[in-house]
């Protein structure tokens, strides 16, 4: 206890330099806008701004991205309840009641319990991140090759099974994504891979070419497809207090979105909008006021708010401690890391204090900015709503090349990204998923690394996956995991918790 | 038999490059289990991807009916314009097109504006026609023309995809000023990005 509040002191001082202090608010700043605007998400976000993040240093860096990230769950939900438009995924269920809310003149009021409840659990969730980090991380420490070979292969299951859609194609975007991974050269034999004589292939397929390609530009193609929907809202913002009433009930709702967010964003393949959903059916079986539910309930906006936010938060365990992307976001922050020459993995913690906790530290600050943001500022977001769409779009598209660009300083970098665009394009048409090939590209090169080692140690003897504990119980979740996806009901449960 | 077409497409492409993975992968070594070589794991992969694939396509043929998007005639046919006159483009330019067009991927980007610029032609296409163009723009433009240029010219292409500037030229005029000043501001006088602002010649 003593030495995890040393700990969070020291993440403090690293979270409170003025640099670390001023690319937070910058991190909650962007986020939040993103969040507010429907059709950008904070994967094309995060790797749109990857390359400005290069010229600071890894700690800054992270901290900026990591605030993009939860920040854009606070500006989420404000789209959704103003306007019954969710601006991000994971505030799709806040839609249901928080609109009803506004309509009933209590827009104020979601607002204020969306962003006090967001607020709350993720301070819930930051001291779980803070406690539970080094306590994974001596776990880690013990892994060998296999028993990471095995976690990452359950992670990459788990990722394709949560993810929307077909099971089975899901996981087929996952080994896709693995098969991107093989390009370049070989790290043991320095053999070039599948590069066609290309050499800015050698390195690899640039990973925030696939990111903005099939997230961001690909995003804007389908965008355009649809019309613009989006009407100018009238309603008025009202008071921002909540009543004694409302109080009451929004606290227990809170608390349960909270527990039920922080575990689901650990899961791989987790994240915000899977939590959000969790935490609103919870709501709907168990919440006192739910008879209340489709006229306004405000624990349908307390709970899957609480619980977005939380699970925001606390998918980054699994990257802090393991050193695994437990979704999209997450396999861009281990780009970001490995850019900037850190190794993510259980070493983190003793060879990076000042990143870990200062982390750590920030997302707290991040949480207290993103409440100031929101809350008394939330005019100024109502205006961001009001420009159209005709004008985001080339904005967007400008960043997204001079960004893509900027990486290598090389122009390949850009038609790459077009490929990538039209591949993600394809992808949407025929109903596959872009997410877990995203973290099966992340998480490919790693897994045959470790997979290669602990052949070479078992001397090509394949039943090493099953005779160490960790990596045999590993494998059996993930046979559980796809085997119980085969059941008809739960599936149809997973795609009516997934289609929103 | 309800064929679902959109999992039978998602099936033929992923066996399709997993085919081809396997094929190419065969110039690589593969090594015993034991001391892997650089094939090793790919063959792994693709057989894997190969095999998912199959089933996909296999369930597909039953678990429908999920139609494509309706593809006309159109669509073929300034697909198949695009492939073959941005080729043609490509081999032309690399050609006479000087010392710009056969250094670096100039030529090629060059071919690609042509393909994409028609593709355009057919409704189906024109998004995303005209958004692959911007970009092809930008990278044509950013080494010898500099970022004004560059901004300039992805802005206005991009601006064509939708409909609704069609009719008002002075709002894309206005964004494009925008979007050049603050570009300018966040990667020149910020982040100083190394690239030239106007052009080089």
């Amino acid at each position: 206890m003593e030495t995890l509040l040393a700990n969070l002191g020291h993440g403090f001082i690293v979270a409170f330099s003025f640099q670390n202090l001023l690319f937070a608010l910058i991190g909650a700043l962007i986020g939040t806008a993103i969040g507010v605007l429907p059709g950008i998400g904070p994967v094309a976000t995060i790797s749109l701004l990857l390359p400005i993040t290069f010229g600071q240093p890894a700690t800054t860096a992270i901290i900026m991205l990591a605030g993009i990230y939860y920040g854009a769950q606070y500006g989420g939900s404000t789209t959704a309840i103003l306007l019954n438009l969710p601006g991000e995924i994971s505030s799709v269920v806040t839609t249901l009641e928080g609109y009803k809310m506004a309509r009933n003149g209590r827009a104020g009021a979601a607002l204020a319990t969306s962003a006090l409840g967001s607020f709350f659990a993720g301070t819930i969730a930051t001291i779980l991140v803070a406690a539970s980090g080094p306590l994974l991380t001596s776990v880690a420490l013990s892994f060998g090759p296999a028993d990471y070979f095995s976690l990452m292969l359950l992670g990459l299951i788990i990722s394709a099974v949560l993810a929307q859609g077909s099971v089975l194609k899901s996981v087929a975007m996952v080994v896709l994504g693995v098969a991107l991974g093989l390009v370049g050269t070989d790290v043991q034999t320095g053999q070039q891979r599948f590069t066609f004589g290309v050499p800015e292939l050698s390195d690899g397929i640039g990973f925030v070419s696939v990111a903005m390609g099939m997230f961001g530009i690909a995003e804007i193609i389908l965008n355009l497809e649809k019309p613009e929907a989006r009407e100018v809202l009238s309603a008025k913002v009202g008071s921002l207090f909540l009543t004694k009433e409302e109080f009451r009930r929004a606290v227990p709702s809170v608390l349960r979105g909270t527990v039920l967010g922080s575990v689901l964003g650990i899961l791989p393949g987790g994240g915000a909008a899977l939590a959000a959903f969790g935490a609103y059916m919870l709501e709907r079986k168990v919440s006192k006021g739910r008879h209340l539910f489709g006229q306004g309930a405000i624990e349908g906006v307390a709970g899957p708010e609480a619980a977005n936010n939380a699970a925001a938060q606390t998918s980054f365990i699994p990257l802090l401690t393991l050193g695994i992307p437990a979704n999209a976001v997450m396999a861009l922050m281990v780009g970001a890391l490995i850019i900037q020459g850190i190794q993510p993995g259980p070493r983190m913690v003793e060879a990076q204090p000042d990143l870990f906790w200062g982390l750590i530290a920030s997302m707290w600050i991040g949480n207290v900015m993103l409440l100031v943001i929101n809350l008394p500022m939330i005019g100024m977001w109502v205006k961001l709503l009001q420009v159209p769409y005709k004008y985001l779009f080339p904005s967007i598209l400008i960043f997204c090349c001079i960004g893509v660009y900027s990486l290598n300083n090389n122009v390949f970098d850009v038609y790459q990204t077009i490929l990538f665009a039209i591949f993600g394009v394809i992808c949407n048409k025929l109903k596959m998923e872009p997410a877990p090939l995203l973290i099966g590209f992340v998480l490919g090169p790693m897994m045959e690394e470790h997979l290669r080692r602990a052949m070479l140690l078992s001397r090509g003897d394949p039943t090493v996956f099953l005779e160490r504990p960790i990596s045999a119980s590993m494998l059996a979740i993930g046979a559980v995991v796809l085997g119980a996806m085969l059941l008809p009901n739960l599936r149809k449960g997973k795609d009516a918790a997934l289609s929103g | 038999m309800k064929i679902n077409q959109k999992d039978v497409a998602s099936g033929i492409l992923l066996v399709l490059v997993a085919a081809i993975g396997a094929y190419l992968n065969m110039d690589h070594a593969l090594g015993s289990a034991r001391r892997m070589g650089p094939g090793y794991m790919p063959l792994l992969v693709f057989m894997i991807q190969g095999g998912i694939g199959a089933l996909v396509l296999l369930i597909g043929l039953f678990n429908g009916p999920d139609p494509l998007a309706r593809w006309s005639g159109v669509d073929t046919k300034s697909l198949v314009a695009a492939l073959i006159g941005g080729s043609i483009a490509w081999l032309i330019v690399a050609r006479v097109g000087g010392e710009f067009f056969a250094s670096g991927y100039n030529g090629m980007g060059f071919g690609m504006l042509i393909g994409f610029f028609i593709m355009c032609w057919a409704e189906g296409w024109r998004l995303m026609g005209f958004v692959c163009a911007s970009l092809c723009v930008f990278a044509l433009l950013l080494e010898k023309g500099g970022l004004v240029l560059a901004t300039v010219g992805t802005v206005v292409v991009a601006s064509l995809a939708d409909v609704q500037h069609h009719r008002k030229p002075l709002g894309v005029a206005g964004l494009t000023i925008f979007l050049v000043a603050l570009c300018w501001w966040i990667f020149i006088k910020q982040l100083d990005i190394r690239v030239a602002v106007w052009p080089q010649f």
